[in-house]
């Protein structure tokens, strides 16, 4: 399985773009999820996903990358509707009936439809959010990724510290199948578990090594990290020449565009 | 080789915090071009004798000194890392936590543009240190995609931009396979040949670096308890037993026909060939100092075909989905007999891992399918699996989770729902079969890692399976720990009557325990058969770069003479090669 955040070397006009356009991408991308959020924002949510769905294909970035990330968000997806469903301020159309329980201006015992739809859209908020960051880091080299923080004057340690933690993510990922393997040896099969009981008992067994495993990689990390000269104050090489080309430029102001169209249509 | 010495310790005594004292009193002095081999069990403080050297210690790990310590002129005690860096390079274990960034050339830039070296330099150090491990071509590849033994190369190839007078090498070859380990000591010995590195390396694998060691240090509980030229440690076979080491095996039986040859000096020599040896034991044979005794060798008796096949695959065809996919195993069809203790051989990358992982139903097979006793697994939870067949995988720390060795073992057992009066009689019985009982209690992450293996054994020897499935337990392991862990299985078999699997890169090991051997070869079966049948088809071997033991090797070599080839093992090859006085006193 090949982890979210992990770096793929193809060549693509995504993966050639300059970093700093990618990360004015991933900028705006967070100004627009920032926004006050209202029930009627769906359709400048589902542009600027759909944008970034453009973005991933062109990038040819399979989907399946995102198995796991998606089977975690699932699980908050539920979380979120139902919570909304029962508890949205606005909500006077019944879907399900359970009882009844008032609460300030929300019935508890009922699910409703608006309720369910501001559900929906925070879930497609969430998934705007989590879309942007993945396609910057896997379509730029860590290095690339390294010198454009420096331009942004971003401190070394910072830069580094994020660059490392994406290097963690794949050992996270490895660790993690590996931990659950180990238990289903043991008769304890997380992946047939429910969600409630997953919540309630199983991450446990889990967690445990993997915290435990994680704090001796991450020392073994420190030490191959400092034993090669990271954090010494010296100015480090910068690798990297980044140029920004005329294509870089048309990106820029495509990617300004459709943000500007999505403000407008919020607004207006 | 000049007299300076680069790496100098005076009577170090190191103590970590909580006061565990790792070395003491320990001196050592290498000079320029030497390459100094560290050996010791482990624990033996190995790993702290490089940390000290490479300024690991203190500043990352805290703790006390006494003594001096010199490494290129330079205090590591009390210089930055970063400029002990500069100086002494350090190579650990695991090459997937030194490699971090997403292409190899980009690794190789890391640590010397971390010390602002100019790029043209960086690439000039780069292209070097590429042609030195021989990974040309492969700059723009992602370190994590490579083979195990050339990530190990790249990570080594990362240190040497850095541009060190000193290198620490800590069980560089431990994880790897036999392909991986040949590359990665082939590297450093064309290191050693440009002769202007320093180089400190631990191992437990004595063989490999008989041809490179100009000084060996034997550490136990972290003193020097031997020192010196090869010649003049590794004659002292009982002494490297007692601290844990294995003497070579072509040392030991040249010690052996030295010891029979009493007109003869005994040979000091230690960089031997198996043909030079086994010239020596022909002429030791054909002057009549030593009497082929064939009939003292029992013949092999491989398990009946008439017992009953308790696994089996068939026609297993496994595929990753990649990218890119990669096919693991093509239409593998292997039955396993009850009662069998089979050996499972190949590189890293053959299968072997997908196969058993097929067998206890943690991977399923795009084609075909895994029969426990003639029913197929499909129709088997993963508990009913686990009662049935148990594997322990390479590192216990996946699975240690709970507060005590006992409730790592009684998680296993409530999970399959036994009741809770036989989970104490299991718990104390399992924990008495593998020697911890006296641990029973203890966190088990603060047992040494060969008893929380030994501790993963038990917890699924608990279970009750009828089969046990071990992959690679010697990985990372000392000698001594290797054959313990064995000997679980072994007793397994003889105790319980039990089926045994056992995936391995250690040919010595297997070859002393297993009846049968399984050699695979990029996802298929290359041989399959009893042991010393298999390890006699020499030619087929080299496809999967297994070699056979020594003992083996040496039969084949005096097949001639009436010694039996199907001697596995040095202790079957003394039955066979009996001294002429021992013989007349029969």
């Amino acid at each position: 399985m090949q982890p979210v955040f992990r770096y793929t070397h193809v060549d693509t006009p995504i993966h050639r773009l300059h970093p700093l356009v990618k990360v004015t991408y991933v900028l705006l991308t967070l100004v627009l999820v920032m926004y006050p959020i209202k029930a009627s924002d769906m359709p400048v949510l589902l542009i600027w996903l759909g944008f970034s769905a453009v973005l991933w294909t062109v990038a040819r970035i399979e989907l399946r990358r995102f198995t796991t990330l998606l089977k975690i968000l699932t699980g908050t997806f539920i979380f979120l509707i139902l919570i909304q469903g029962f508890t949205y301020r606005g909500g006077h159309t019944p879907l399900i009936v359970l009882g009844h329980l008032k609460l300030w201006e929300a019935d508890l015992g009922v699910i409703t439809k608006e309720g369910v739809w501001f559900g929906l859209v925070l879930c497609v908020r969430i998934l705007v959010a989590t879309s942007s960051l993945p396609l910057f880091v896997m379509t730029t080299p860590a290095s690339a990724i390294m010198t454009a923080m420096g331009k942004l004057r971003v401190p070394q340690t910072v830069t580094f510290m994020f660059v490392s933690a994406l290097s963690f993510t794949t050992l996270l990922f490895e660790m993690w199948g590996s931990i659950v393997e180990a238990q289903k040896l043991r008769a304890f099969d997380i992946d047939s578990m429910n969600f409630v009981k997953r919540a309630v008992k199983a991450y446990v067994p889990i967690i445990t090594p993997l915290i435990l495993l994680l704090f001796r990689k991450a020392n073994d990390f420190q030490i191959a990290m400092e034993t090669k000269g990271f954090g010494a104050p010296i100015e480090p090489t910068e690798i990297e020449t980044l140029t920004a080309r005329p294509t870089d430029y048309l990106w820029l102001a495509f990617i300004v565009s459709v943000f500007v169209l999505c403000t407008v249509l919020k607004f207006s | 080789m000049t007299n300076d010495p680069i790496i100098s310790l005076q009577d170090v005594t190191f103590t970590y915090e909580g006061d565990v004292v790792a070395l003491h009193n320990l001196n050592l002095t290498a000079r320029k071009g030497e390459f100094v081999v560290v050996l010791g069990a482990n624990g033996a403080g190995k790993s702290t004798l490089c940390y000290l050297i490479s300024g690991i210690v203190p500043h990352i790990y805290g703790g006390r000194r006494r003594g001096r310590v010199s490494v290129a002129g330079l205090d590591p005690w009390d210089e930055p890392l970063y400029a002990t860096a500069q100086r002494c390079g350090v190579l650990m274990q695991d090459p997937e936590v030194q490699l971090f960034m997403p292409t190899l050339k980009a690794e190789l830039a890391f640590g010397p543009a971390n010390l602002g070296v100019p790029r043209d330099e960086i690439s000039k150090r780069s292209r070097e240190a590429l042609a030195l491990v021989r990974l040309e071509g492969l700059e723009e590849h992602n370190p994590r995609d490579l083979s195990g033994g050339q990530k190990q190369r790249a990570a080594l190839a990362a240190v040497l931009t850095m541009n060190p007078q000193v290198l620490v090498l800590d069980e560089p070859t431990s994880q790897l396979d036999p392909l991986g380990r040949w590359e990665v000591v082939e590297a450093i010995e064309r290191l050693k040949q440009k002769g202007d590195l320093t180089i400190i390396m631990t191992t437990h694998e004595t063989e490999e670096i008989l041809r490179l060691a100009d000084q060996v240090l034997v550490l136990e509980r972290g003193e020097a308890v031997l020192q010196g030229t090869p010649s003049q440690v590794f004659t002292q076979a009982e002494r490297l037993e007692e601290a844990g080491v294995k003497t070579p095996a072509l040392i030991q039986v040249q010690s052996r026909l030295s010891g029979h040859e009493g007109d003869y000096p005994e040979e000091k020599q230690v960089n031997l060939t198996i043909s030079a040896v086994a010239q020596r034991a022909r002429q030791a044979i054909q002057a009549g100092r030593l009497v082929v005794r064939p009939a003292a060798l029992p013949s092999l008796r491989p398990v009946a075909l008439d017992r009953p096949v308790i696994l089996e695959a068939r026609d297993l065809t496994v595929e990753y989905p990649g990218p890119p996919p990669v096919v693991a195993l093509r239409g593998v069809n292997v039955q396993i007999r009850q009662g069998e203790f089979v050996g499972i051989v190949g590189q890293n990358g053959s299968g072997k891992s997908t196969l058993v992982k097929c067998f206890v139903g943690l991977l399923k097979p795009r084609q075909g399918e895994v029969l426990f006793k003639g029913e197929s697994i499909r129709k088997l939870s993963i508990g009913e699996i686990a009662r049935r067949v148990g594997l322990v995988l390479q590192n216990p720390d996946y699975q240690l989770f709970t507060a005590s060795c006992r409730d790592e073992i009684r998680f296993g057992l409530r999970n399959v729902g036994v009741p809770a009066e036989e989970i104490e009689q299991r718990v104390e019985e399992t924990l008495r079969m593998v020697g911890l009982s006296e641990e029973a209690d203890l966190f088990p992450f603060r047992l040494s890692f060969g008893d929380r293996r030994k501790l993963a054994v038990a917890a699924t020897m608990a279970l009750g399976p009828e089969v046990l499935i071990m992959d690679e337990p010697t990985t990372a392991q000392d000698h001594r720990g290797r054959y313990q862990l064995a000997e679980l299985a072994r007793r397994f078999h003889e105790e319980k009557q039990g089926t045994v699997l056992m995936i391995t890169h250690d040919v010595d090991l297997i070859a002393r325990y297993a009846h049968r051997l399984i050699v695979l070869y990029q996802g298929q079966v290359l041989l399959d058969g009893p042991t010393p049948e298999v390890f006699g088809q020499v030619e087929e071997l080299k496809k999967s770069f297994v070699v056979p033991p020594v003992a083996a090797q040496l039969a084949a070599e005096l097949a001639p003479l009436g010694v039996p080839p199907h001697v596995m093992t040095l202790e079957e090859l003394w039955q066979v090669l009996v001294p002429q006085r021992d013989r007349g006193g029969e």
